[in-house]
């Protein structure tokens, strides 16, 4: 067997060349646990999963399970979801509101900030020796709240989440993907999951950048139908790709120094998604109209001092395991999917949906239909996905096959052939930068010590 | 209760059986346009995912999938283009439909059947799944025959083995 050196060795994201070892190797997928997910920040929901007093949610750190709550001060909270007696789960349900957790085992029960609160015969048993004070879930050290999204940390030397993500990043994830100067957005109830084959850093490279497969393959049967319903006048939920590629670029921002984010496919310098939108809005009505021209005005007033005012995003990843769906219009709701690890060739998909806060309900109902039609589980879109990580599991599984590495060599040289003058690195679309990126980021976490 | 209507009741739900029964084999034969001409112009077909609520089993939010009877046809239009490589090599289903009770709906041309299903999804001779659940239906009697205007699919899921393109 290699030793992780060794195997990291394979990673050339130079010359974008990925050993694909990485990808089934089950000690890769030991090291990686405590390498990545035990180090980086992740996303472990929003803030308004649990808007009230006492509300929680459950969610996973990796492979760990969390639950992340909202205490009777109003804090919010991160805790591992094991009790500190004998590490039974104490949390049994996707979401609620409660004043804490009880064990099923022996009953020591917990409020929502951790604290040991209750241990059955304590006196009669423990004789008063029993020092609760230090018997408190696991609390996880580091969170952090970015305009509504919830993030955390397991390692209490991480960076402040703000140089995690640094300066360019922050703009991108606050303006596009939160939609901040716009109103932000509202958030639709429910986790909606599903298990996929293939090792979590396929899906996250994927949209992080890889919009090659849109329209080179996986996603064509989408495009055509589209195409057919489009031309026979009939409402095609999904029609939402540019008619003009010349305005679409790949953004690259983050990397070396902060997590890398990718947006696969941002319009910049083209009235095409706007005008569009504008005339889908004529069809809603006045107040939908109004909205489109208001919001179009905050995004330029945003991007007053760059050289580009960008309009629309189609999809995008923030390093590790976030991929999101804007699907270049707000009258489309927008997705966030956590790609959480289950063992090195499988993981599962943890998505929820929100829409612009301030959009018109006429527009909101349309986006929250929409969001579910494409990128989603039962959509016409994510199951084509599914299948090919499939496929690559299938053919990847026998370590013969490990040798010849994953290419990734698109537009190399061409990364910043883009617009200059915006936060991060515009280039060509499609391309495989950002994946270059996401291994060589990968490696660096991987490889320090 | 007279004999009559016992009688009359028995009839429709044989009716109802078989129209459930037969529409099952349609779908295992992959006759999908057969299959959306069982449905109402004017139809719904909703699934909601599951999650528990303290404790309840709770519909997960918006339905994943809330249909009209164009995004059916969306969806089987997509499987006819050839590149719908989920459904490449096609699956293959055996649905298999039980439980089944009618009553009477407001509506006297419409009657509320409830049936439950296990369906088998095998691909490739290696990637199977299996899916359980209940359906409510709204059938509607249309120029004699019964059509699907209404059905609600509870899978007993809350976190998908596969993504689903499928029909059930």
């Amino acid at each position: 067997m290699k030793n992780i050196d060794e195997v990291l060795s394979g990673v050339d994201w130079e010359q974008g060349l990925v050993s694909p070892e990485i990808h089934f190797d089950e000690d890769v997928y030991r090291a990686e646990s405590d390498k990545v997910f035990n180090k980086a920040w992740l996303v472990v929901g929003h803030e308004d999963m649990v808007p009230k007093i006492n509300d929680y949610v459950t969610n996973y750190m990796g492979d760990v399970p969390v639950v992340v709550t909202r205490d009777g001060r109003g804090d919010v909270h991160v805790l591992v979801n094991r009790c500190s007696h004998r590490g039974n789960q104490v949390c049994l349900f996707d979401r609620g509101n409660a004043k804490g957790f009880t064990c099923s085992y022996h009953g020591w029960s917990f409020g929502l900030d951790g604290q040991l609160n209750g241990v059955p015969m304590e006196q009669a048993l423990y004789h008063g020796k029993l020092d609760k004070s230090a018997l408190g879930l696991e609390t996880v050290p580091k969170v952090a709240n970015f305009h509504g999204l919830l993030f955390a940390s397991f390692d209490p030397d991480a960076p402040s989440l703000e140089s995690w993500l640094g300066e360019d990043v922050s703009w991108w994830l606050k303006n596009f993907v939160l939609a901040a100067p716009l109103g932000g957005l509202e958030m639709l109830p429910g986790w909606h999951r599903y298990r996929s084959p293939g090792n979590w850093k396929l899906v996250s490279e994927n949209f992080i950048g890889d919009d090659y497969h849109v329209f080179s393959a996986t996603h064509i049967s989408w495009l055509a139908v589209m195409q057919e319903f489009v031309s026979k006048g009939m409402d095609a939920p999904m029609a939402t790709y540019p008619a003009n590629a010349q305005s679409v670029y790949e953004g690259a921002i983050g990397g070396a120094e902060n997590a890398p984010f990718g947006m696969g496919m941002v319009t910049v310098g083209s009235d095409d998604l706007f005008q569009r939108d504008l005339s889908e809005a004529k069809t809603l009505g006045t107040d939908a109209v109004e909205w489109i021209h208001h919001r179009k005005q905050r995004l330029d007033e945003i991007s007053k001092d760059l050289e580009g005012a960008p309009y629309s995003f189609m999809n995008g990843g923030l390093f590790p395991n976030l991929g999101l769906m804007g699907f270049f219009s707000p009258m489309i709701g927008r997705q966030f999917l956590m790609f959480h690890p289950r063992g090195a060739i499988e993981h599962e998909v943890w998505q929820w949906n929100m829409v612009e806060r301030e959009a018109p309900q006429v527009v909101k109902d349309l986006a929250i239909q929409r969001a579910h039609q494409g990128q989603h589980m039962a959509g016409i879109v994510a199951p084509d996905d599914v299948e090919n990580f499939e496929r690559m599991v299938e053919a990847g599984k026998p370590t013969r096959n490990w040798e010849r590495p994953f290419h990734y060599g698109l537009q190399m040289g061409q990364e910043d052939e883009g617009p200059a003058g915006l936060h991060g690195t515009m280039g060509p679309n499609p391309s495989e930068f950002n994946q270059r990126r996401f291994y060589r980021f990968w490696l660096q976490m991987m490889e320090r010590k | 209760m007279p004999a009559h209507d016992l009688s009359t009741r028995w009839q429709l739900k044989q009716e109802i059986e078989d129209f459930l029964f037969r529409e099952a084999h349609i779908l295992d034969e992959h006759r999908l346009h057969d299959w959306l001409d069982l449905f109402t112009e004017d139809a719904e077909y909703i699934l909601p995912l599951r999650e528990y609520v303290e404790g309840k089993v709770e519909p997960a939010g918006h339905p994943i999938i809330k249909d009209d009877k164009d995004m059916l046809r969306i969806r089987v239009a997509k499987d006819d283009t050839g590149y719908s490589h989920v459904e490449i090599p096609v699956s293959m289903t055996c649905h298999l439909i039980s439980n089944v009770v009618v009553d009477a709906s407001s509506d006297p041309d419409e009657v509320i059947a409830l049936s439950a299903f296990t369906v088998r999804q095998a691909r490739k001779l290696r990637d199977e799944a299996w899916w359980a659940g209940r359906r409510e239906d709204v059938l509607r009697r249309v120029d004699g025959e019964w059509k699907i205007a209404r059905r609600l699919v509870h899978l007993d899921n809350t976190v998908l083995p596969r993504g689903i393109a499928i029909f059930f």
